[in-house]
């Protein structure tokens, strides 16, 4: 018994310390290397055609997200301007007034907001610029992939710098701390960096695609975007170049203004380049565009939040008849073409109309408008920028040319209205020229740089409260400058 | 080994029914034999011995005439028969607990209650993979027993050593079913599970949700890095060792808990009525430029959220356990129910739990057991936007207008800000959670060749939960409607293993006493997500919450999971010399998959030494001290409670990055975020000196320490320039030293005065902690936090160096303007009369310059407390007993986001409007109703408020029925309760309740937490 019991004992312990020994074998390295779940490395990224083609269509699909086209984009670049107002009620998101009234403070998160937006563009194009050479894929697909993302950081950087003035320069991904916390660039730099992408752009990119690539940067968007840009910095030669290189690739005018802004019409032959945008069911994350959700009409089921509408002094400034008028604002208690009437009552009495999407396309649980197409530039605008160089360089046939086309269209068939301009007078033209930007443009982003970069911020913003040397640019938010280490610097005057 | 297993089974289970065999009979026997001498005129007494803080009949205490050898002992129920002289004094004994003398007084029935009194040197503690003798410990563990913790009506056992032990701060989230969040000596750990690890038999966890409360045994904190580092790769935040009960050889014991009760809501913050609201309205109005927006007059009180949507909410709790077994067997199993209502109506909670336990002696050398358990959760569930939309809502909309249709805020022109009805969010969630945990783990333990011992374990855990969530069609207020059904179901699979084996050589030779432990550890925990949802899914019935029956296309599906493993190896030396200098050393080795290359593995070494003073011959005689001891430890630990795989930088590849191209989609993937190119185990390096004294025949305990801790290579969430573009701007890093220093004091005093049936205990504890950034990476640059909605999106904390992790930082508000042209003539030429006028303070080079700008930011307190008390104190007289306990905190300050986090024309507390600016000369202290607008609501000095309180706890008060009765029923024990938990609050926060939890470098940021509330329930406790 005793001779059992010890050799049953001796047995356990045998058993137990095999136990032992197959767990600690089973503890060697491999044990330890658990592959990341459900998350590719990186490493394994920017490899193949078909992450080079995954990387694009990422920076494109950023182009709508919230700090591209939402609060940020609305206080940065269109309320400042005598064309808008905040809207909604007064203490609603009462932070965007201070745009409005140019009181922002560096800390205002809606700066912060554009700022981060921009340069997450820049990054999505920067990976596609600097990964894109090491991969092997078919070439010339690579040349126009590395031109696309050239354009939209081009874009990126456009809008930074305008909103700015000084901004970090990012061409390359960072590989430094340095590169990580850089300083700021004198706009000047900028502004040649925006040009040579913008160069390099419009000689690689095809001046049109087949029907599945439509929405994607072109030729005719490169040199647009050129020449917008050449405007801003009165290079009036290179503006009316590259619109006239513009104005040879086949674009036309829509002919009803305010049907161009509809859904059915995207990417018409007006369109030079658009922000695609949709409604997937099924895909609330795609759906994301707030773009017309944040300017829709208030207090109406598909409509929207009611910011960013139009003021009285932009629904003064039409010509009398002008069909623009009408296209461009929703007033209370219209109905709209597309039969959505609209309550007389309500606490704002303009809507942006551009934005506008039919009530019915509303679907609950996804945002208002998600449909809705951006258009960041027409071949209208192109012909005022064509115009407008023309005039500067004392071109006044073809400046006027150019002015009336888009008169024309404005008319779509009417007469009685909006009769051509005839004026040749330097300045006079150039003042119907800007005229005819502010109402043609109305409630597309530009009328706020438009007036300081034309010079006349003083006389027109003033009364709202614009300070000169101050306000020309915004301030840079204050959370980068706190994590910059005191790197970056803040904008004279805030 | 074996003999202080027995020491602490001693202690563990002296209040179980057991059979006390040899001793007591002895004695007995002894007595018997000497009951020759025995006087006339005595008298029978009987009566019942009963102990412990929730009291069980005592078996086998001894009773003895005092001055005479004669005695006896209590039988299995506690009772007793014994003849004395009717002018005798009886002493009743009982090894831990404290010895008490009766006066016969001519009584036939003495009950005598018995109070827990266990000398130091008889103390077991539980510690990392094992036991030892309290006098024996170097480090600093503090034991609470599971009857403290049961005694409270908290369905988590974490809430109930609220206040009980020094250095152990807890912050309860009222939310049913919630987990309260720990900290153990301060915040030294900022990024990741703030959590200690929570060993239950063996097993780990993050979080003991499953546990019921009563069917802890003991809780042992272990504080300091010396006795945590055992544990090494999860220590950083503490360790709790939790011991389940067992059952103990004997006849079944039958024991029922069962409290009901309600929980209502204390320290509501009173909100404006609907008439002050209107005025409020019209001055927000009036302050943008705008004509007033209502009538006040048109309203009255209006209504009151809530009041409407807040109740009383019933808990109810049941518990039924039996235990017993043989000397070779013994089991213990309870079933538990707890159904908890929430405050807010719609919302419940209920667990089921189950729980079997079995330890066989297979035969002498070789013991094997198991426990397992298993526990169900339902929940009905409410949005956690609802306290949000509460403090917001207006009380000038009805729930319901006359016609019955609800009130619909979009009709009064309010804007976003109040833009929900409550009623509408409640009426309309519809959310479902199920929950099943099972876990357990099985064990065997081998004595070999005399001096050693291997223990084998394998524990594990499995885990599912389902969360339904169905969003009707429906149309109630212009905002809230929804014209497509939703079913959304959230899936989660956990499974987590834990293998261990250790060896233990102990042996006592001389003076000397060794004991060596070698062991080793495999863990892996696992876990799998699913989100699945479908549209228009019908609503007739629950019958119908099937995807299947949803439109086929508009279907999403999502998933997310993750995976790691740890190796580890450890090993520990005890060494005692003559009982009076001790020794602890031990190492423990971690490899982690978190980690990679020459950074998967961490080592974690500590040194303790203990120098029992009373043991030396010029104390031991003096008589001053029972028991006194010096300690101090040094040890090292680590913390892997961060994401898997920090450093590895992966491909997004996320819808939203889809791109639309002639109206087709493009799937799109990026890299979006940028990872440090080496994490590094975060690691904390504590020292701890401790000084122990008993004193006046062990009636006074004493314990002092003194402790440092300092975390390296904290693991933070580092924000970047936002102009690197990446969609998620911060990096997860190695980036900062931080200190948490501080004291912690004990004393309990325990006494049974005179001679009646009276006795008392009573406990203080408090810790002291200071917590300091030593230095971080980006040198004298602040880490700042806080950047979220609450505080407007501005960095409302900062992390620098010299100062407390996340403390508030902003403008310090010096007045309210109170006319335009004072503004516009001050530094803030862009204020208006009513706003904040903030100090300045500093310019770009270090003077006020006239100007308010960010150079004017300044810390304004600080959200680490640093004193954590609690007062624990216990009557009994006769069958009543009564604990009444104390806790607070002080030292500690409170960001109170809800006032400046407005969007348009949320509601205003009462306190509020009456303070608040509305024309010159009506406040210089509190901004007009702007307080949201232009600067006002950036972080400013305004927001900040003190963070103390001070509450009763828990009052609980008993009454135990007298033995005779009891036997009559043939119960063992019966004991009806009355308890009140958190009954009385002070604090002077104007929210609703200053414990506020939150990430280290976001936390004490109050945004819309869950209401106090007060517990009152009436429990019963029945022993069969």
């Amino acid at each position: 018994m005793k001779n059992s019991r010890i050799y049953y004992k001796q047995r356990i312990a045998v058993y137990l310390t095999a136990i032992l020994f197959i767990i600690t074998a089973g503890c060697g390295k491999s044990f330890l290397d658990v592959p990341p779940q459900g998350q590719q490395p990186s490493e394994q990224f920017w490899q193949s055609q078909a992450d080079a083609t995954k990387g694009v269509n990422a920076m494109y699909a950023n182009l709508r997200e919230w700090k591209q086209v939402g609060f940020a984009s609305v206080g940065v670049e269109s309320l400042g301007s005598d064309d808008t107002e905040k809207g909604s009620t007064p203490a609603d998101a009462s932070f965007l007034t201070t745009f409005d009234n140019f009181s922002v403070s560096p800390a205002e998160g809606q700066l912060l907001d554009f700022w981060q937006g921009q340069y997450q563009e820049i990054n999505f194009c920067n990976q596609v610029i600097d990964n894109l050479p090491n991969i092997s894929m078919d070439a010339a697909l690579k040349t126009r992939y590395i031109a696309e993302a050239k354009f939209i950081r081009a874009y990126a950087n456009f809008r930074l710098v305008r909103a700015f003035g000084d901004v970090p320069l990012r061409l390359h991904l960072p590989k430094t701390p340095e590169e990580y916390n850089l300083s700021r660039t004198p706009a000047a730099e900028v502004w040649t960096a925006i040009e040579q992408d913008l160069t390099e752009a419009a000689t690689a990119l095809p001046v049109s695609y087949a029907a599945a690539d439509k929405g994607r940067a072109t030729k005719g968007a490169a040199l647009s975007l050129h020449a917008k840009v050449a405007m801003y910095r009165k290079k009036w030669a290179d503006a009316l170049n590259f619109t006239d290189q513009v104005m040879k690739l086949g674009y036309t005018l829509f002919p009803n203004y305010e049907q161009l802004f509809r859904i059915p019409n995207e990417n018409a032959g007006e369109s030079i380049f658009e922000i695609q945008a949709q409604l997937i069911p099924g895909n609330k994350d795609a759906s994301n565009s707030q773009y017309s959700q944040i300017q829709g009409v208030k207090e109406a089921v598909g409509g929207g939040w009611g910011f960013n509408v139009p003021t009285a002094d932009l629904a003064g400034t039409y010509e009398t008849g002008d069909p623009r008028r009408d296209a461009t604002i929703i007033f209370r208690g219209e109905t709209t073409p597309e039969g959505d009437a609209i309550a007389l009552a309500g606490v704002n009495p303009r809507f942006n109309q551009k934005s506008y999407v039919p009530f019915d396309k509303f679907i609950s649980g996804y945002n208002e408008g998600a449909d809705q197409n951006i258009r960041v530039i027409r071949y209208a605008e192109v012909l005022l920028i064509n115009a407008e160089a023309a005039n500067e360089l004392g071109n006044t046939q073809q400046a006027l040319s150019s002015v009336n086309a888009v008169r024309l269209r404005a008319r779509n068939g009417l007469t009685g209205i909006l009769p051509d301009i005839t004026v040749t007078e330097k300045v006079a033209l150039r003042n119907a020229i800007w005229q005819e930007r502010r109402v043609e443009l109305a409630m597309e982003s530009d009328r706020y740089f438009d007036v300081i970069r034309q010079g006349r911020a003083p006389q027109v913003f003033g009364k709202l409260g614009f300070v000169t040397g101050k306000n020309e640019v915004w301030p840079i938010p204050q959370n980068e400058i706190d994590i910059s280490a005191g790197k970056l610097t803040q904008n004279p005057g805030y | 080994m074996r003999k202080l297993l027995a020491g602490y089974e001693r202690h563990l289970y002296a209040l179980k029914k057991m059979r006390t065999a040899t001793i007591p009979f002895l004695l007995s026997f002894i007595f018997l034999l000497q009951t020759a001498a025995a006087q006339a005129q005595d008298i029978k007494i009987t009566g019942k011995v009963t102990g412990g803080s929730t009291p069980a009949p005592i078996p086998g205490a001894t009773i003895t005439v005092k001055g005479t050898a004669r005695g006896t002992v209590t039988s299995n129920d506690g009772t007793y028969t014994i003849s004395a002289p009717s002018n005798a004094t009886l002493v009743v004994t009982f090894i831990g607990f404290s010895s008490k003398e009766v006066p016969v007084n001519n009584q036939t029935t003495i009950d005598i209650t018995l109070s827990e009194s266990v000398t130091q040197v008889e103390q077991v503690v539980v510690v990392g993979y094992g036991v030892q003798r309290k006098v024996d410990i170097t480090g600093a563990i503090s034991q609470v027993k599971g009857s403290e913790i049961s005694k409270q009506p908290a369905p988590n056992a974490v809430s109930g050593l609220q206040g009980k032990v020094a250095g152990v701060q807890i912050t309860n989230s009222g939310k049913p079913g919630a987990a309260p969040n720990i900290k153990i000596r301060g915040a030294g750990t900022i990024y990741g599970s703030p959590n200690p690890l929570y060993v239950v038999d063996g097993v780990w966890y993050d979080d003991i949700s499953f546990l019921n409360p009563a069917d802890i045994e003991n809780m042992s904190i272990l504080k300091d890095a010396s006795s945590e580092a055992i544990y090494g790769i999860r220590a950083a935040n503490g360790v709790v060792l939790i011991t389940t009960k067992k059952g103990k050889a004997g006849k079944p014991a039958v024991n029922y808990n069962g409290f009901v009760g309600f929980q209502r809501v204390t320290n509501r913050v009173k909100m404006a009525n609907g008439h002050e609201y209107a005025i409020m309205v019209n001055e927000l109005s009036a302050q943008n430029g705008q004509p007033d927006l209502l009538k006040p007059d048109d309203f009255g009180e209006g209504t009151d959220w809530y009041k409407q949507e807040l109740r009383n909410a019933m808990i109810t709790n049941h518990q039924l356990s039996i235990s017993g077994g043989t000397e070779k067997s013994t089991y213990s199993f309870s079933v538990g129910y707890l159904k908890q209502e929430g405050i807010v109506k719609t919302n419940d909670f209920s667990r089921f739990t189950a729980r079997l336990q079995n330890d066989f002696q297979v035969f002498e050398p070789l013991k094997i057991g198991y426990t397992v358990t298993a526990s169900v959760y339902n929940s009905n569930d409410v949005p956690d936007a609802i306290f949000g939309q509460l403090y917001n809502s207006a009380p000038i909309v009805p729930v319901r207008n006359p016609d019955g249709s609800y009130g619909d805020p979009s009709k009064y022109k309010l804007g976003n800000g109040p833009a929900n009805n409550p009623q509408v969010t409640l009426d309309f969630y519809d959310q479902t959670t199920k929950r099943h945990v099972v876990t357990g783990s099985v064990y065997a333990d081998l004595r070999f060749a005399k001096h050693f011992t291997f223990h084998a374990s394998a524990g594990g855990e499995y885990g599912d939960s389902i969360i339904r969530n169905y969003t009707p069609a429906y149309k109630a207020t212009t905002i809230q409607q929804n014209n497509i059904s939703t079913l959304m179901r959230t899936g989660t699979d956990r499974t987590n293993w834990i293998v261990e084996n250790t060896l233990t050589y102990e042996n006592k030779f001389g003076d000397h006493d060794l004991r060596i432990l070698a062991g080793q550890s495999a863990q892996q925990y696992k876990l799998y997500k699913l989100i699945a949802s479908a549209q228009n899914v019908p609503n007739n019935s629950e019958g119908d919450r099937y995807l299947r029956l949803g439109n086929t296309d508009g279907r999403e599906v999502k998933d997310e999971g993750d995976l790691y493993t740890v190796a580890s190896y450890f090993g520990r030396l005890n060494y005692a010399y003559k009982n009076k200098y001790l020794l602890t050393a031990s190492i423990r080795a971690d490899g982690s998959s978190k980690f990679f290359g020459d950074q998967r593995w961490g080592y974690f070494p500590s040194v303790g030494a203990g120098w029992v003073v009373s043991e030396e011959p010029f104390l031991k005689n003096a008589g001053i001290f029972d028991n006194l001891k010096l300690r101090a430890s040094w040890g090292k630990i680590g913390n892997a409670s961060i994401p898997a795989n920090v450093s590895v930088l992966r491909v997004a590849q996320d819808p939203y990055l889809t791109a639309i191209f002639g109206g087709n989609v493009n799937t799109g993937a990026s890299i979006n975020a940028v990872v440090a190119p080496v994490t590094y185990w975060e690691r904390a390096v504590g020292t701890d000196v401790g000084l122990e004294a008993s004193v006046l025949q062990n009636r006074l305990y004493i314990e002092a320490g003194f402790y440092n801790r300092e975390t390296q290579r904290a693991i933070f969430d580092v924000p970047f320039p936002g102009s690197v573009g990446t969609r998620f701007s911060t990096i997860i890093t190695n980036q900062a030293n931080i200190q948490n220093r501080g004291w912690e004091f004990t004393v309990n005093w325990k006494d049974e005065p005179g001679n009646k049936d009276f006795s008392y205990s009573v406990g203080a504890n408090l810790g002291i902690n200071n917590n300091k950034v030593l230095s971080v990476a980006s040198g004298n640059n602040p880490i700042y936090g806080g950047g979220a909605a609450a505080t407007g999106g501005a960095l409302g904390t900062r992390t620098v160096v010299g100062q407390p992790i996340g403390q508030f930082f902003g403008y310090q508000v010096e007045g309210i303007f109170q006319t335009d042209a004072e503004a516009a003539a001050s530094a803030q030429p862009f204020a208006k009369a009513g706003d904040f006028k903030f100090r300045d303070l500093s310019g770009s080079h270090g003077t006020p310059d006239g100007k308010i700008d960010a150079n004017d930011r300044v810390p304004l307190g600080n959200p680490n407390p640093k004193y954590t008390y609690g007062i624990n104190t216990y009557f009994s007289y006769k069958q009543f007993d009564l604990a009444v306990d104390f806790q607070g905190v002080a030292d500690v300050d409170v960001y109170n986001a809800n006032l400046g986090l407005r969007f348009g024309n949320e509601n205003f507390t009462k306190e509020f409007y009456d303070k608040r600016w509305h024309g010159q000369g009506t406040s210089n202290t509190y901004p007009s109703a702007f307080i949201g607008g232009r600067q006002n609501y950036l972080p400013n000095s305004f927001f900040v408020e003190s963070g103390s309180y001070f509450r009763i706890r828990n009052i609980q008060l008993g009454y135990s029925f007298p033995a005779d009765m009891t036997k009559r029923w043939k119960m063992k024990n019966l004991r009806l309760y009355l308890n009140a938990q958190n009954a009385f609050n002070f604090f002077k926060y104007r929210g609703f309740s200053p414990e506020i939890g939150g990430t280290p470098n976001n936390v004490g940021i109050d945004n819309s937490v869950y209401p106090l509330y007060a517990t009152y329930n009436f429990g019963v406790n029945v022993t069969f």
